[in-house]
Order: structure tokens, then sequence, then C-alpha cells
């Protein structure tokens, strides 16, 4: 994300740092997202910032999912049971 | 019935089951809590980390979808209409709950702050497979952000994120624009990402 002979301007950078998200999420147009892939081919430290919000983003995808307690089960079960009969259909 | 109407019915696995209760098979009901008990479970605790509240916020939820289950008029999958009346009763909790303060997130606090902060290379964290680093202690630390972020952020990334509705879905299940949903979405991931950042920087 800086101005070097080896980068390509700074400017550059902080349009694809706004839309990396869209992109990952493959919710831009193909003319859009060829110019991101032309960057970032050149540009080492958008790939950095590319790497770890695609991580980041799979680690929420992949958190674990705990079971419901037993109790709450029982006890939710009950209530629904409670009000089936209040309202009956 | 309009064309938009019909296609949602057609693609809601839930439509024939809640047909069926509306019918007078109220019996069916746990049916519908028994496929969706865990997620919604799951959803509270992202959102209010207390198991207390997690518990009110399901039982409400499913007692709310109970007595309103016959107005329900297909606009939306049952499961949008279900995680909407889940994230109002989740709202109607703050009140009560120890939540993040709400305040804006700005993309420029998630830029490098100078050039020394700029890297070149993928830290270990972001190139290793995920079962590698998806542990207890892991899973804390992205549960301790997500808390951290305040709540309009987090509940984006959570539906978007871990409960995986699409933009379209979110946006209706928040009464948002989609445009409004990928601008909190993207801060919210930053926001994770430093936070991810910062635990492997200090391991």
């Amino acid at each position: 994300m800086k101005q070097s002979d080896s980068h390509p301007p700074h400017s550059n950078c902080l349009a694809l740092f706004e839309k990396l998200s869209e992109y990952i999420d493959r919710e831009l147009d193909a003319p859009t997202c060829r110019d991101i892939e032309a960057h970032i081919q050149n540009c080492k430290p958008c790939q950095v910032c590319m790497g770890t919000l695609k991580q980041t983003i799979e680690l929420c995808k992949h958190l674990e999912h705990r079971s419901v307690p037993e109790t709450f089960h029982r006890k939710l079960k009950d209530a629904i049971s409670d009000l089936a009969e209040k309202h009956p259909g | 019935m309009s064309k938009r109407l019909e296609k949602t019915k057609r693609n809601d696995k839930d439509i024939q089951l809640i047909q069926a209760i509306n019918a007078g098979r109220q019996d069916l009901f746990y049916q519908l809590v028994e496929r969706y008990e865990k997620s919604l479970y799951n959803f509270g605790m992202r959102m209010c980390d207390n198991p207390s509240d997690t518990e009110d916020m399901v039982q409400d939820t499913f007692l709310n979808v109970f007595k309103y289950l016959k107005g329900f008029r297909y606009e939306t999958k049952f499961k949008n209409w279900l995680y909407r009346v889940a994230t109002s009763a989740c709202l109607k909790k703050k009140r009560r709950s120890k939540f993040a303060p709400d305040r804006e997130l700005s993309i420029d606090e998630f830029l490098p702050s100078d050039e020394s902060a700029i890297t070149t290379e993928l830290p270990r964290w972001a190139s290793q497979p995920l079962d590698r680093l998806l542990n207890e202690e892991l899973g804390g630390v992205i549960q301790q952000a997500l808390l951290d972020l305040p709540e309009k952020y987090r509940l984006v990334v959570v539906l978007r994120d871990v409960e995986g509705f699409n933009t379209q879905e979110t946006a209706e299940i928040l009464g948002l624009t989609p445009a409004n949903i990928k601008v909190r979405l993207h801060r919210a991931r930053l926001f994770l990402r430093d936070a991810l950042k910062a635990y492997y920087e200090t391991e």
C-alpha cells in the first residue's frame, strides 16, 4: 500500500481496499474485477491485505456451533406446549 | 399471487410444513423448532454472549412465530422472517445486556498508520489450513472480537459470514439497503481481521 517504483500508485490500493469484500463475495462487475486482479498481481501489500481478509472470513464461516443445552431444549418444548394449549389451532 | 411471491414459495424448504401447521396441524410446530433451534441458539450466543439472554431470545422468538405464523405471507423465506423476529428479540435484550457501545467504524481506521505498518508477506495465520487454526482459543478470540464490534456491524457480519445469509437476505432481515449491508460488512470484517492480527502478533 505505498507508492514506489515497484508498486502501482497508492490511490489504486485505496480504491481496492474499499472494494475488497465485494470482490471476495463476487459482487462486482467483470471490468472492476479485472482491474482489481491486474492491480493485485503486482502489489504485494494488497495481496497480503486480500489474504488476511479472506482468511478472516473463512474463520467466521467455520466457527464451531455449540449444541443447545438439554435443559433449555426441554424448557422450550414445554413453553410451546403451554402456548399451544392456550391457543388451539 | 405475484410471480415474486410464487418464486419465494417455491424456493422455501419450510413451506409445506408451514402450510400444514397453518391448516391445523399445530403438533408439527415443534418440527419447525427443531430445524432452527440450534442455529438460533448460536446466533443468540454470538449476539448476546450470555446463555440466559440467549435462551430468553430464542424462546421469545419461537413463541412469537407460533402466535404470528398464520399471518406469514411468504413475502420472504420463512428462515429470513424467523431471523427478523430473532433480531428484534435480540435488540430488546440489548437494554439489559452489556453490549459494546454503538459507534461508527470508519474505513480510515483500518488503513496502515504509516509505511512501517505495511506488510509485504502474508502472515502465517493467513496461509495455514483452517483446521490447524480453529481451536477453542481462537474461537474465543473471534467471539470476543465480535462482542467488541458495535452492534450494527456485529449483526451484519454474524448474519452474513457466520449464519450464511446473502447480502439481499441480510438487507431484508435488517430492513436496510444492500449497499448499506456491504459497507457495514466490510468494516466489520476489517475490524475482525485487525483483532486476529493483534492476537497472532502478540502470541
